[in-house]
């Protein structure tokens, strides 16, 4: 192992402010379909970022070699490069932007790499495959497993000094139906990425679900179409994931807001002005910025620039209060923001990001919400998902539906869709269920950024009723 | 004048994976594949820069077989000694491992499918000099995006005595320019040469178009119109069949988008050509196995289905023929052949209806029915009797793959546009498409 402040102090270079952030990821995987394993596969992947500020321009150096004179060749291209960008700087940084922290962090798994038998993992699959193996008609069955270590350590000129050892995991399950009535897919776990181990393999879930997933894809080929009206939309938690991802998590982002993002991902429908006047949804909804969620998928001791990782409330009673950037973006909009400045790993600079983004429950029991509609769909699972540059109009298909009707769960409808505007969406929102409908979730593939990068999130939601929404089906 | 690259060379790469070959037993086999870049990518906006950063980045993924069995590791590649070290290691780890692991049925072995070296190395001003004449002749423009050059490898070893060389030195300014209405055009200037003359007339374009945008725009009702989709819209399009659009593997495990094509119960229109064609020069013929793909294959012709993209493992285990895809069975160099409709006529024969130079952030939503939706953006206009009225308030489209190449293609026009791809999740991408725009009789608007 490295010893990384031996290395900045080893540097000669010149510059107001140094920062040396090193990321070793340790991942593997195993994937499985219809009993035949399809591979087991191991990465590693190890690199340092060194930051160099000169008169407020930051430029960044990236380099997989922890050598001295590589390390040192790399920095002098970062000072190079600071020296020539400053001419165009779009904003100057000072070191306010880059406060000294000090700390540690943790995940809370207690099983990680140096627990994997591949030959353990890959019996599992097959075992999860073959449960599946219910009918003919389903002519794919598949289960994947990863477990990935991720051990930061950033230090700086400041005095700055923080180690972040991070375990994820999951498990994952699809079920693929088949005949000539079409085909229909049910998967299980996408969603549910979390910051454990393989302390959280529990065999007999894994198999309740893979039987419960063969058993829905195979119901759905037998389904009617859902139907095309405007209806109330009763969401599950692994849909609301989605819609809190895209049309909460992604128009908050402060570098969205500035324009960073505009040739890329885009811009957001929210503007400056919009933080403490903007009544984004009904006064039920309760968004919650929170890294320190024990467990979750996206929570951390720090961002990638040193600000520490707290609980801040997006949006209160309904009420847009703050944004998701962190200390550079809070300066260039002076807003207040959080500490989301994260890099995908070592090869690519901080920008904000989304961590752990949650719906906080309300409390509405799931017979509840039920009762109170009379005609309308309960949606579950992503299937599908669009939205536009200013995250306004999107469009959201779902794996498994069920019509309500006169507060009771009836007909299971196949090829569900909605769509919808996001802030009239939100404020359509009637009830919020309770903590017994409440799940924690988390994705690995939110994708961002120029150079792009995809990062890890989190969310949290109970189900959720939207009244007047447009459902439709699939078809021409 | 040209930034001198020494990391990663093929004499380097060859010996270092020579060491790593020598060691294996007779039962043993390894396929080693690198990917490298050294790249200056700097993030703009409102031609200033925001982020600046210099990336030297390489792995090896390597793929062991003993026996009939199998797995795979991925390994950082520093071109230093402590390289073969690594691997060394990860080999007796691998070699303990694979011991309790099932046989492959579909295992495909490496094979010796010869030895190439194509580098496309034209000397480029330094980044410093390139950066600096973007973000000069551009100041007076509010422009975001992105300006990456540098080196990109792929190269591919094996034990049975193949190895493959690619690499490539280039730049792109992947951007868009913005009025004070927020309303935008994109562009994109790319190459491996430098040409500071075609920059500017390039921006200076990008601005007449955004002149068009200064008109109010129109809130354009939900329905079928008439469109024009400009070459940059269709390779939108045409990206989304690389998702399980052209892939035998998904297509036999149900999860395919052109099904009914397939199956032949459905056909797209004469007029509608596909083709993976290497020639374009963007991206490799051979793929992490070393397969050499054709130079140029059909995968559409005249609206009907003539060859899925399709891998060796695919092949091994549904016994159809491979074409040499990649794993992931994704175009890597489409070409869509164009047609009869000038550049000229293409407003008089749009008449009314919609001119759409973008499309964005498209899915299928029902893949039974190649249904896909997404966005309008960028410079989208709305056009009366031939001629541009304003632009239109961006909207969301659903609408069948087989009414888009199929019914409703009225043409496709005389030119083509190469568009690389400018991606660069962990890495930067290779590749590109070559595309024609399209004018189509309906195209359906939802929201």
């Amino acid at each position: 192992m490295v010893n990384l402040k031996n290395l900045l102090n080893s540097l000669n270079t010149e510059a107001d402010y140094i920062s040396l952030r090193s990321v070793h990821h340790h991942s593997v995987s195993v994937g499985v379909r219809n009993e035949i394993l399809e591979g087991v596969s191991s990465s590693e992947d190890n690199g340092l970022m060194i930051e160099v500020m000169i008169d407020g321009q930051i430029a960044y150096g990236a380099t997989n070699s922890f050598e001295l004179s590589e390390v040192k060749r790399c920095a002098e291209v970062a000072r190079q490069s600071a020296l020539m960008a400053k001419r165009f700087g779009l904003f100057p940084l000072t070191h306010q932007e880059r406060p000294k922290v000090i700390g540690e962090y943790k995940s809370p798994a207690s099983r990680g790499m140096d627990h994997f038998k591949p030959s353990e993992i890959t019996d599992l699959l097959i075992s999860l495959t073959g449960q599946m193996k219910i009918h003919d008609h389903i002519i794919s069955r598949t289960a994947n497993f990863s477990l990935i270590e991720t051990h930061s350590h950033y230090v700086a000129s400041n005095g700055s000094d923080v180690h972040q050892k991070i375990i994820r995991s999951t498990i994952s399950l699809s079920a693929t139906a088949a005949s000539d009535k079409g085909t229909q897919r049910r998967t299980f776990g996408d969603e549910q990425s979390a910051q454990s181990g393989l302390e959280r393999i529990d065999r007999a879930v894994l198999l309740k679900a893979s039987q419960k997933i063969a058993d829905e894809a195979l119901a759905l080929l037998e389904a009617p179409e859902c139907p095309t009206e405007t209806m109330d939309l009763l969401l599950a938690p692994d849909q609301m994931f989605l819609q809190i991802h895209e049309s909460i998590g992604h128009p908050l982002e402060l570098d969205r807001i500035l324009g960073d993002e505009r040739n890329y991902a885009g811009w957001s429908f929210v503007k400056p002005s919009d933080f403490g006047t903007l009544h984004y949804g009904s006064k039920l909804m309760n968004v919650t910025f929170d890294p320190t969620v024990v467990g979750q998928n996206a929570s951390y001791f720090a961002d990638d620039i040193g600000a520490i990782a707290t609980r801040e409330y997006l949006i209160k009673d309904g009420l847009l209060e703050r944004g998701l950037g962190s200390l550079e973006s809070q300066k260039r909009l002076n807003l207040p923001g959080v500490s989301s400045q994260r890099a995908t790993s070592w090869n690519r600079p901080p920008i904000d990001r989304m961590a752990n983004v949650n719906l906080e429950p309300g409390h509405s029991t799931m017979a509840e919400m039920l009762s109170t509609i009379e005609r309308g769909v309960f949606m579950q699972t992503t299937r599908s998902w669009s939205i536009d540059d200013y995250r306004n109009k999107f469009q959201f298909g779902c794996e498994h539906a069920q019509l309500i009707e006169n507060g009771k769960l009836t007909t299971i409808v196949k090829n569900p869709n909605y769509r919808g505007i996001t802030a009239p969406f939100w404020n359509q929102l009637k009830m919020v269920g309770d903590k017994s409908t409440y799940q924690i979730g988390g994705l690995t593939n939110c994708g961002k950024g120029e150079p792009n990068q995809v990062i890890h999130v989190g969310h949290a939601s109970p189900a959720c009723l939207f009244s007047k929404i447009e459902v439709f089906g699939g078809g021409k | 004048m040209s930034t001198q690259y020494s990391k990663y060379d093929s004499v380097a790469f060859e010996n270092f994976s020579k060491k790593i070959l020598n060691e294996l037993t007779q039962d043993e086999s390894l396929t080693m594949t690198l990917s490298a870049e050294e790249t200056l990518f700097s993030r703009i906006s409102k031609a200033r820069v925001r982020q600046i950063t210099n990336v030297a980045q390489a792995s090896i993924d390597y793929v062991y077989i003993k026996g009939n069995k199998t797995l795979s590791f991925t390994l950082p590649y520093k071109a230093f000694e402590e390289d073969v070290d690594l691997a060394l290691k990860k080999l007796k780890i691998s070699r303990e491992w694979i011991e309790k692991l099932p046989d492959d049925p579909y295992l495909v072995r490496p094979a010796f499918y010869g030895i190439t070296k194509e580098e496309n190395l034209n000397a480029l001003p330094s980044n410093d000099e390139m950066l600096s004449g973007v973000l000069d002749y551009a100041s007076h423009v509010d422009l975001a995006g992105m300006f990456a050059s540098g080196d990109i490898v792929r190269a591919t070893i094996n034990s049975a005595g193949q190895f493959h060389w690619f690499k490539t030195r280039n730049f792109y300014l992947d951007y868009s320019l913005y009025n004070n209405k927020q309303k935008a055009v994109k562009s994109l200037f790319a190459g491996s040469t430098w040409d500071a003359l075609a920059l500017r007339e390039n921006i200076k374009d990008s601005e007449l178009k955004l002149s068009l945008m200064d008109r109010d725009s129109k809130i354009i009702e939900r329905g079928s119109y008439r469109v024009f989709l400009a070459p940059s819209a269709v390779a939108e399009l045409l990206g989304t069949l690389s998702w399980g659009g052209v892939s035998m593997g998904d297509h036999q495990r149900g999860n395919g988008s052109l099904k009914s094509l397939w199956e032949k119960t459905k056909h797209l229109s004469p007029k509608f050509n596909l083709t993976e064609d290497f020639s374009l020069g963007m991206s490799p013929r051979f793929n992490d196995r070393g397969e050499v793909a054709a130079s140029s294959m059909p995968i559409i012709e005249n609206g009907l289905l003539k060859n899925f993209l399709t891998s060796t493992r695919t092949s091994n285990e549904y016994k159809v023929e491979t074409n040499f895809a990649t794993d992931w069975e994704g175009m890597r160099s489409p070409v869509i052949k164009s047609g009869s409709l000038a550049r000229e006529n293409i407003l008089k024969e749009l008449g009314t209806g919609l001119y759409l130079s973008d499309l964005h952030y498209l899915n299928w939503s029902d893949r039974e029915t190649a249904r896909l939706t997404g966005m309008t953006r960028y410079a989208c206009f709305w056009v009366e009797k031939g001629e541009i009225i304003c632009p239109i308030q961006d909207l969301r489209f659903d609408e069948s793959f087989y009414s888009i190449f199929g019914d409703a293609l009225v043409d496709l026009t005389n030119y083509s546009e190469i568009i690389p791809n400018t991606g660069s999740y962990s890495q930067r991408d290779v590749g590109g498409s070559k595309v024609p725009g399209i004018l189509l009789s309906e195209f359906k608007f939802t929201l």
